[in-house]
């Protein structure tokens, strides 16, 4: 049981600040990595990976520094965000190399023992050259658990995957979490953080979003204040109607339309149709203001 | 320094066309060595012009050249580096390991070939065959390891390689006086020098600007800060960021 | 994904006065006019030449262009200087004989500007963006060809002008000077010519970064040693016509040798340059058969560089 500690974390380049007072801890279980595009965290990730200082603050993994301490790659498995590798060998070969280099006691056994888990064992004896992209990751992932390491970091592993190749991922990441590893991936896609993450962590514009619970933080993300744009037959006898239901927190009327804000997105949903019935007002238009994930994770960041 | 490295760097080193120069460099120098033989009855004099400016002045830094930056570079310009460098193994390691092997290469492509060249082009009893082999040696060692520190340090190190090697080294050594103090060659023309008697040195061209104390000491200074540095820079490697 | 926020819908205002329109602010068409092949090479050749030079690129790419655009212009300029200065008659050194001593920048030029051309688009494989605009696979050999071949022309032709204009200054007479500076830019030509077919191929089948202006240098400089190695021994051998005729593997002795005796001007290496008819010819059909042959080798890679 492994636990990888962040503390005031801070990256900067010049003026720009890539990742901006990051305190979390990293432990056993699968913890899903989230932000959009440009949050950081590949950049965390290869401050986790002792492949980048932290300008300010400190990476620990169980109590010792990360930085200039290769000992630190016994026990953490890093799936590089490179495409190339050694062409010229062959799978086999290559994990055969990994292994030593680990310094393992039986290189061998431990090599065929990553090529079963990720189920590349047949081409393993044909160059790396002539591999597809969905093999040469797999054997990627493969070199990250040749050495059975307590910590697994992975850049955007589903990038690219077809959807048989993440079911399998997926299915792999479970087993070694549930083993007791502490597995850290990230992305940028909401829906493959929920399939299998027990804990997020949300990164926006480098800062420490949210981190909890996926369930929970998913609830606070519904909580918050929607805003809807409504264009209808009598704007204000539907402001007044909605305000007095308690469907909505607040109405305001512009020209022409009717900005609804409501934090209870449900109960608004269902009570706007009925009110407009009864109140004899033809809606003509309801759209709701952004939902991007920028949004959203503006929204946290917010708060 | 580390088997496994040594092993990849070699299977790396060999299994690209920068291997096939490697092999047809030195091949036609022995073979303009051959027919210098011939055509000029085997004269030490003829042999030293060769093995002087064309196989010290041109060959050697350009061969060093290929296989200093081919040992590291490609690895580090397309990230594959990562696989050495997330391994418990310590960085002075890695390096070290692909040092040697560029060591070992320079040596068995260029050093042997240029002294077996001298030797079969003409020598008087081996003597320009020991000098310009000692010299190519002493050079050879800088040389890849300059380039090898280069290539950690630069990603344009091959263009900064060939700007010292040949404008710096070459041209600018003729007009520039001062520039010869601070080459290479120079330096390693020093003890090679010394080997010959005075006669035979001014005669063959093996002359230094510097003394043997000088150069020897700048060849150890230059060769060992070149891989301090290499080490150092190594240890905060900076891959190519994804995002 | 986008970082900025959707643009919430505002519905059409009710009370407008105006007609009600919905506007096209989606796709926009394009319907104005659309250059042809002709154009699109033109720019490439353009762009090529550009950036040979550095201009349109990052600081870092003008170091190693500029500096040896430096080196190649400070000779004439010291030479130009001195003429004036001590009034002399004829310049020490001819427009055809500076190719030849400049050889070691322009090599390196060539080095530094072929790879810049062909090897970064096979490396990345972009060759298919390339191919998909009307521009053919041979338009685009040829456009970066014209780009390096033009630049290669510029770096040498500029220091010969350089000369003209301190020989003009110097007062030396004008027709002779300006015959021999014509008889210079042929020779450059030449050269540029031959250097650029030279480079581009080495260049197209070595993409790796680094090695192709290695393996460029490399060649140049090896073949260059070679050639003159070979002279020498044949010399010994007593054998005049072979000494000779061993020029025709450095691009630079070739040139030399052909522009010598077409134009009547001193050779660089006056011992081993071409004299009679029959050396000539065997010079004018090897370089023929260098450029033509190295030609087809570079669009005979490119054959199959469209592939996705």
């Amino acid at each position: 049981m492994s636990a990888i500690v962040l503390d005031k974390v801070s990256r900067w380049y010049g003026n720009v600040v890539a990742v901006n007072d990051v305190t979390m801890t990293i432990g056993p279980g699968i913890t899903g990595l989230l932000g959009p595009n440009g949050a950081g965290k590949s950049t965390l990730i290869s401050m986790m990976g002792g492949f980048l200082a932290p300008s300010a603050g400190t990476v620990a993994l169980d109590g010792g520094h990360v930085w200039k301490n290769p000992e630190i790659y016994r026990k953490v498995g890093l799936v590089p965000e490179a495409e190339a590798m050694y062409d010229m060998v062959t799978g086999a070969q290559f994990l055969l190399a990994n292994a030593r280099l680990h310094g393992l006691g039986d290189p061998g056994a431990a090599a065929r023992r990553a090529l079963e888990q990720v189920d590349m064992v047949e081409p393993s004896d044909r160059a790396i050259a002539t591999y597809s992209k969905g093999m040469k990751q797999r054997i990627k992932m493969a070199t990250a658990l040749v050495h059975d390491p307590a910590v697994l970091l992975l850049d955007e592993p589903f990038n690219g995957m077809d959807p048989r190749q993440r079911l399998h991922l997926m299915d792999l990441l479970r087993r070694l979490a549930a083993e007791g590893r502490t597995v850290l991936f990230s992305s940028h896609i909401l829906e493959e953080v929920e399939q299998i993450a027990d804990h997020i962590e949300v990164l926006v514009a480098g800062r420490h979003a949210a981190s909890g619970d996926y369930r929970r933080i998913r609830r606070l993300m519904t909580e918050r204040p929607h805003q809807y744009t409504i264009a209808s037959s009598d704007d204000r006898r539907l402001g007044a109607a909605l305000v007095a239901e308690g469907a909505a927190d607040g109405v305001t009327l512009t020209n022409g339309t009717l900005a609804v804000q409501t934090s209870d997105f449900g109960r608004f949903v269902h009570a706007l149709p009925r009110l407009a019935r009864d109140a004899g007002v033809r809606l003509l238009d309801v759209s709701p203001a952004d939902e991007s994930l920028e949004s959203v994770f503006a929204y946290l960041v917010a708060r | 320094m580390n088997p496994v490295v040594m092993q990849l760097t070699v299977r790396g080193l060999l299994g690209r066309r920068r291997s096939l120069l490697l092999v047809i460099l030195p091949a036609l120098l022995l073979g303009l060595a051959a027919l210098t033989r011939w055509g000029s009855h085997a004269a030490p004099g003829a042999s030293a012009s060769l093995t002087g400016n064309f196989a010290m002045g041109t060959l050697l830094p350009l061969m060093c050249l290929l296989i200093g930056t081919g040992v590291i570079g490609p690895e580090i310009d397309d990230g594959s580096i990562v696989y050495l460098l997330n391994k418990p193994v310590p960085r002075r390691s890695i390096l070290l390991a692909k040092l040697a092997v560029a060591l070992a290469t320079t040596l068995v492509f260029a050093v042997l070939p240029i002294a077996a060249g001298a030797a079969i082009a003409g020598d008087e009893g081996f003597k320009l065959t020991a000098a310009y082999g000692l010299a190519a040696l002493l050079a050879g060692i800088a040389y890849t390891t300059i380039f090898v520190a280069l290539s950690v340090l630069s990603r344009n190190a091959v263009i900064v390689g060939l700007l010292y090697a040949l404008l710096w080294e070459g041209v600018l050594g003729g007009y520039v006086p001062g520039v010869k103090d601070v080459s290479v060659r120079q330096w390693a023309l020093a003890p090679a020098e010394h080997l010959l008697d005075a006669a035979d040195a001014a005669g063959w061209g093996v002359t230094s600007a510097v003394s043997m104390s000088v150069g020897v000491t700048l060849l150890v200074v230059v060769t060992l800060g070149a891989g301090w540095l290499a080490i150092g820079k190594l240890k905060t490697l900076r891959l190519a960021a994804a995002e | 994904m986008s970082s900025q926020p959707i643009v919430p819908a505002v519905p059409a205002q009710p009370a407008q006065p105006a007609a009600d329109v919905i506007h096209d602010i989606g796709f926009r068409h394009y319907e104005g006019e659309r250059f042809g092949r002709g154009w699109v090479v033109r720019s490439l050749l353009v762009d090529t030449l550009r950036g040979v030079f550095g201009l349109g690129r990052p600081a870092r790419a003008k170091v190693m262009p500029w500096i040896l655009v430096g080196i190649l212009l400070a000779p004439p300029l010291v030479v130009a200087l001195v003429a004036v200065l001590t009034g002399a008659s004829k310049l020490p050194i001819s427009y055809t004989q500076y190719l030849t001593q400049l050889q070691l920048p322009i090599a390196l030029f060539v080095a530094g500007a072929a790879p810049y051309a062909v090897s970064r688009d096979l490396r990345y494989g972009v060759m298919p963006l390339y191919l998909s605009r009307p521009m053919i696979r041979t338009d685009y050999v040829w456009a970066r060809y014209g780009g390096v071949a033009i630049a290669v022309f510029l770096v040498t032709a500029g220091p010969q002008t350089l000369l003209l204009i301190g020989a003009l200054l110097a007062k030396m007479p004008v027709g002779d000077q300006i015959a021999g500076w014509l008889g210079g830019l042929l020779a450059s030509v030449l050269l540029a010519v031959l250097l650029a077919t030279i480079g581009l191929v080495i260049a197209a089948f070595t993409p790796r970064r680094g090695l192709g202006v290695a393996a460029i240098i490399t060649t140049l400089l090896v073949v260059s040693g070679i050639s003159l190695a070979l002279s020498g021994i044949a010399q010994t051998q007593g054998s005049h016509t072979w000494a000779v005729l061993a020029g025709v593997l450095d691009p630079n002795r070739l040139v030399d040798g052909m522009a010598a005796k077409l134009l009547g001007v001193d050779p660089a290496i006056a011992e081993f340059a071409p004299t009679t008819g029959g050396e000539v010819a065997v010079y004018a059909l090897a370089y023929v058969v260098l450029v033509a042959g190295a030609g087809a080798l570079l669009l005979r890679r490119y054959r199959k560089a469209g592939r996705l």
